[in-house]
């Protein structure tokens, strides 16, 4: 009796666990997995696969200079990250206290997260827009400028002009992650501090940073996912233009894959951009003190 | 940081606020507005403000048709991941053999960026006859990682004595998650289905991979589409920029609170 009802328990905890592994082992585990042996082929969707080991890599380590831009490109938009993350600081430190209207000021500062980054890729190529654009009206009423910039037309100013876009967009979830933060560490710290008499920029140098530090974390991690998901924004803005000056990594792959049906050279460029984020997710993860990633007990 | 000040520190916000919010106001005027929008200087106010552009949206571009196919593929996003993610995160709060194991293979999937692995998950979705098919678009959303796990510490803050008397009256296991869990996990509910309708409305490379025809495309491929053909002539696209984003505004600000607990769930426990 007692084990009919054993096995009808396990039988359940199956049944129930199946669609979602199912379909993370489906668009997750196996596509990881193929996407390794796809780059050690040569294979295109008419042709049976041939093993060519690295000839891929090769290729693109050495003579696909296109790939290296693409590299440093995304090198860059990982490198602005810690940017955002200071004024997210700074914005959650202003908005985290007895403020009126702090809630007011962080819903419009979250705002813009939640959007769809199609719109604001097309927002924010209207913003720079050399005649109809805000910014450079701005600039050139307050006369810093005489001539219309055309930022997204601009080699050295396209990649950029992206970026603060990204910025934009994204500043809002960096300060609810740091806000989370913040309302972890214990009050009575402060106090504490307060009574021993120490100045308000130790209290935040030896208390708010280092308890900061697993949220900290956090957002580097969302900054280092978001050079990938970022797609979107590029693909409406520049789409990679002009010439490779916006061009991602995330990009790249597409364009290699989809515009270009080289599926297996598309395969090791995304090997090689996966290894990027695990490599620098480790380097963020042993700079915010060793465990910021462990497993959660259960 | 407490004390001193205030004024200064509104002064700062207010400057944040403007920034952030000037390019709604941009592209809202732009919208708006009956001249010619690419006449210099640009008007701060819209000249003669009429909803023109916004009606033309319905006569250049197929808008019902993305509307719908956007709907629906949120409606499939939404069912799957508050069915699929409380029948999982049930799973995991009873006791089970190598449920540690399943555990740290869900925290590791969510390492993996779904961006990632584009290649061979169009190839894969191929295979299984789903490209430019509803259930080829949602499939790989049907069901979040994170989101399992805000159902599961949900399902844990619920107490034992509740679920072993419903048990010991005789009530199925599903039963005592439709009576029994659920209705004590509103919030949770509540986040799963915010966060799932927005990440499917707003999805992009997806579907720029999944379909071909015009017909099965979503309202960002609509918006890239309609940005391509037309350039940026017209207000019309601005309109449609805006019809786009209104949507989304308003969920997120009916559910600002459960769509910030989903987002800082990982960020709190960690």
């Amino acid at each position: 009796m007692l084990a009919r009802r054993k096995t009808r328990q396990s039988l359940l905890i199956v049944c129930f666990l199946l669609p979602s592994l199912a379909i993370f082992l489906l668009y997750r585990v196996l596509p990881l997995g193929w996407n390794v042996v796809l780059s050690f082929q040569s294979w295109s969707p008419m042709r049976p696969p041939r093993w060519v080991g690295l000839e891929h890599y090769e290729e693109m380590f050495l003579y696909d200079d296109q790939f290296w831009t693409a590299f440093t490109n995304t090198l860059i938009w990982i490198g602005a990250a810690p940017i955002a993350i200071l004024l997210a600081l700074g914005i959650a430190l202003l908005v985290n206290s007895d403020l009126k209207g702090a809630s007011v000021y962080r819903t419009i500062v979250f705002l813009s997260y939640p959007l769809m980054t199609v719109a604001v890729g097309i927002v924010w190529r209207w913003m720079y827009d050399e005649r109809g654009g805000f910014i450079n009206w701005a600039l050139r009423s307050m006369g810093i400028i005489d001539k219309p910039l055309g930022f997204l037309q601009s080699f050295d100013m396209a990649l950029p002009a992206v970026i603060v876009t990204d910025i934009w967009q994204i500043l809002g979830f960096y300060m609810i992650v740091l806000l989370a933060g913040l309302q972890q560490i214990p009050q009575h710290l402060y106090e504490a501090a307060r009574v021993d008499g120490v100045p308000a920029w130790a209290r935040f140098w030896r208390i708010t940073l280092p308890m900061l530090r697993p949220s900290l974390f956090l957002c580097a991690v969302i900054g280092l996912l978001n050079s990938m998901t970022s797609f979107d924004l590029v693909y409406v803005m520049t789409n990679g233009g002009p010439g490779d000056a916006t061009e991602l990594l995330i990009t790249y792959i597409y364009r290699m894959g989809f515009g270009q049906t080289k599926f297996d050279y598309a395969a090791a460029v995304t090997v090689v951009q996966f290894a990027l984020l695990v490599g620098l997710t480790v380097i963020a993860n042993r700079a915010a003190g060793g465990n910021a990633g462990a497993v959660e007990k259960d | 940081m407490r004390r001193g000040f205030p004024w200064a520190r509104h002064a700062l916000l207010i400057l944040v606020s403007l920034v952030m919010l000037l390019p709604f106001y941009w592209v809202i005027k732009t919208a708006l507005t009956n001249e010619n929008i690419y006449a210099y200087p640009p008007r701060l106010l819209p000249l003669d403000p009429h909803l023109f552009n916004f009606v033309d949206v319905w006569y250049l571009i197929p808008f019902p048709r993305y509307l719908f196919n956007s709907v629906l593929v949120s409606l499939m996003a939404v069912a799957g991941n508050v069915v699929f993610n409380a029948m999982a995160a049930y799973a995991l709060t009873r006791p089970f053999l190598g449920k540690r194991l399943v555990i740290v293979l869900l925290l590791s999937c969510t390492l993996i960026p779904f961006q990632a692995t584009i290649i061979p998950a169009y190839l894969i979705t191929a295979k299984l006859g789903l490209l430019n098919t509803y259930l080829g678009l949602a499939l790989p959303m049907l069901s979040t990682i994170i989101c399992i796990f805000i159902f599961k510490s949900a399902f844990e803050a619920v107490p034992r004595s509740l679920i072993d008397a419903a048990r010991i009256d005789g009530l199925a296991e599903w039963r005592i998650i439709l009576r029994v869990l659920l209705p004590l996990s509103k919030p949770a509910i509540a986040t799963n289905v915010i966060l799932a309708f927005i990440w499917s409305w707003n999805g992009f490379m997806w579907p720029l991979i999944v379909t071909r025809d015009a017909n099965m495309q979503t309202l960002p491929l609509g918006l890239a589409r309609f940005l391509s053909y037309m350039e940026d002539t017209s207000g019309a696209l601005y309109a449609f920029v805006c019809m786009v984003l209104a949507p989304g505004i308003l969920v997120f600000l009916m559910a600002q609170s459960a769509f910030v607990r989903g987002l800082t769930h990982g960020a709190t426990k960690g």
